[in-house]
């Protein structure tokens, strides 16, 4: 469904991106573990055409997209919910959802349905559907932002560190309902975490980044018995 | 009492034309980052193209402004297109700069074209109507109707549209927006067409009562940046409220102390709102 081929991406003249090649199926959950400055969040952006590759291709379901703007990747059903959630402060959290469904303007039926699907996922956005996005907590905010990620039903989601700055508790119930998001409505997901642990217990296989190249990759219980990961990442 | 009454009105009806005017410059900053300084000047060239439409070729005052406001919508997209976005990626100043090269241009452009001498649109309803005891011509009471339609148009576009919302969400959150699939660079352009377009009518509501000159929109494009600041950046209430209050202390600081210092008072009141206020009137804190 992804393909990577040697891709390179530099911000302002450093290369921050080394020939990263990977490959992701339809329906998969694959993790993208790395410290902090690996390059995860830069490789995730130039995924979605937020940056370009200066070399290399990107495609997805076949057709390259590494030279498209951003909001042609987005209505081609590969969504990105960023770091820092880049949600819309000053409008109500409805607001935020019905515009995270803007490739289906038009269609009130399928919007309306997502908003349920979402409520359903999240009940405290409907509980505070009125509030203003800028007004809620971080945990809030980051099921805001994946919920407003669902609306316009990406085949492929991209998640960008959910679980960075939320109290351990929040990180399972976001760990659960993200397993549930791959497995109930078949979403592919490609999730990018500092936090080995949660990523490689809920994902099928993962890929490892260091100073933005891929230096190893393989399903979750190799990974976890890996001897660098361990000390890398897990800490044990 | 009648005095007060007839200010009252005035200020109203300046008010009407600053209100309008302001908005459209909020909205720009909120796309831009940075305020369109030829917004005056876009306001300007909306009152020269009225002249040009209704007089000159002789649609009548209707379709003048009609065609006119058409118009603008056009060159609003244009200036967006030529001047703005290939400066998207640019450090700000280079779009400040490029804000007051279209200024200057556009002053020259309706210099060359139409002369420094004013120009008079002939008003369309020059009758004199009394309301309450104020006496007025039916063309300024439509600056008024016309600015209150105009403006809860255009707040029933924002918020009740999802095309009007991605005005907003672009301007509270550029990236946000791409990500949900908003095509940004076409939200800009629209948000130009809607600036010039809203200057335009106010220019050509104006414009019968008072005479065309290519000087008179730098003069109203200080007032807008004023009343944004005033109504607190970006935001649409406070470039609304801001209007009709800057127009109703110009009226009455005019026609009760001295209309030579009407501006004194405009801008007095600017630094004594901000000294209390620094965020402006209805300015929002960073969340």
């Amino acid at each position: 469904m992804l393909k990577l081929t040697q891709v390179h991406t530099d911000i302002s003249g450093m290369q921050i991106i080394h020939n990263v090649s990977l490959e992701i199926k339809q329906g998969e959950f694959v993790a993208l573990l790395g410290s902090n400055g690996a390059g995860k969040t830069t490789m995730f952006r130039t995924i979605a055409g937020v940056l370009k590759p200066n070399t290399g291709s990107i495609e997805f379901n076949g057709t390259p997209i590494h030279r498209l703007p951003v909001h042609r990747i987005v209505e081609q059903g590969l969504v990105l919910c960023p770091q820092g959630r880049q949600l819309f402060p000053h409008l109500t959290v409805e607001k935020n959802l019905r515009l995270g469904a803007y490739p289906l303007r038009g269609n009130k039926i399928r919007i309306q349905k997502n908003l349920d699907r979402v409520y359903e996922l999240f009940p405290i956005l409907k509980e505070r559907s009125q509030q203003q996005a800028g007004t809620f907590s971080g945990g809030e905010q980051q099921m805001l932002a994946i919920a407003r990620a669902l609306m316009s039903e990406p085949q492929m989601l991209l998640l960008d560190e959910p679980s960075v700055g939320l109290a351990p508790l929040i990180v399972q119930q976001m760990a659960d309902v993200i397993s549930n998001i791959n497995h109930e409505m078949d979403t592919t997901i490609f999730l990018s975490e500092q936090n080995a642990n949660m990523a490689l217990n809920i994902t099928d296989r993962g890929y490892v980044l260091e100073s933005g190249a891929c230096v190893l990759s393989g399903d979750c219980n190799q990974l976890k018995n890996d001897e660098m990961v361990r000390k890398a990442y897990i800490g044990a | 009492m009648d005095l007060f009454l007839q200010q009252v009105f005035n200020g109203i009806m300046f008010g009407s034309t600053y209100a309008i005017v302001a908005l459209g410059l909020t909205l720009v900053m909120g796309i831009l980052n940075i305020p369109n300084f030829a917004h005056g000047h876009l306001y300007m060239l909306g009152g020269y193209l009225l002249f040009f439409f209704g007089s000159t070729i002789g649609l009548g005052y209707w379709f003048g402004l009609i065609v006119s406001v058409a118009a603008m919508g056009v060159v609003g997209v244009l200036m967006e297109r030529i001047v703005y976005r290939p400066l998207n990626d640019q450090p700000h100043i280079n779009a400040f700069i490029a804000a007051v090269g279209s200024l200057l241009f556009l002053e020259s452009f309706a210099l060359v074209v139409w002369g420094s001498q004013g120009l008079r649109i002939p008003n369309p309803y020059p009758q004199m109507i009394e309301i309450m005891g104020i006496t007025t011509s039916i063309q300024r009471l439509l600056v008024i109707i016309g600015a209150v339609l105009l403006i809860a148009g255009l707040h029933l576009f924002m918020k009740k549209t999802i095309l009007g919302a991605t005005i907003e969400a672009v301007a509270q959150n550029r990236e946000g927006a791409m990500l949900t699939g908003i095509n940004v660079n076409r939200v800009s352009a629209m948000t130009f067409a809607i600036s010039a377009g809203t200057a335009a009518v106010a220019a050509s509501l104006l414009s019968p009562i008072f005479m065309l000159s290519p000087s008179m929109g730098a003069i109203l494009g200080m007032k807008a940046f004023v009343i944004v600041i005033l109504g607190g950046m970006g935001s649409i209430p406070g470039a609304i409220f801001g209007g009709y209050l800057l127009g109703l202390i110009e009226a009455l600081g005019g026609g009760y102390l001295s209309a030579a210092y009407k501006d004194v008072f405009a801008f007095g009141a600017l630094i004594l709102i901000l000294s209390i206020k620094p965020t402006g009137l209805f300015g929002q804190k960073e969340v």
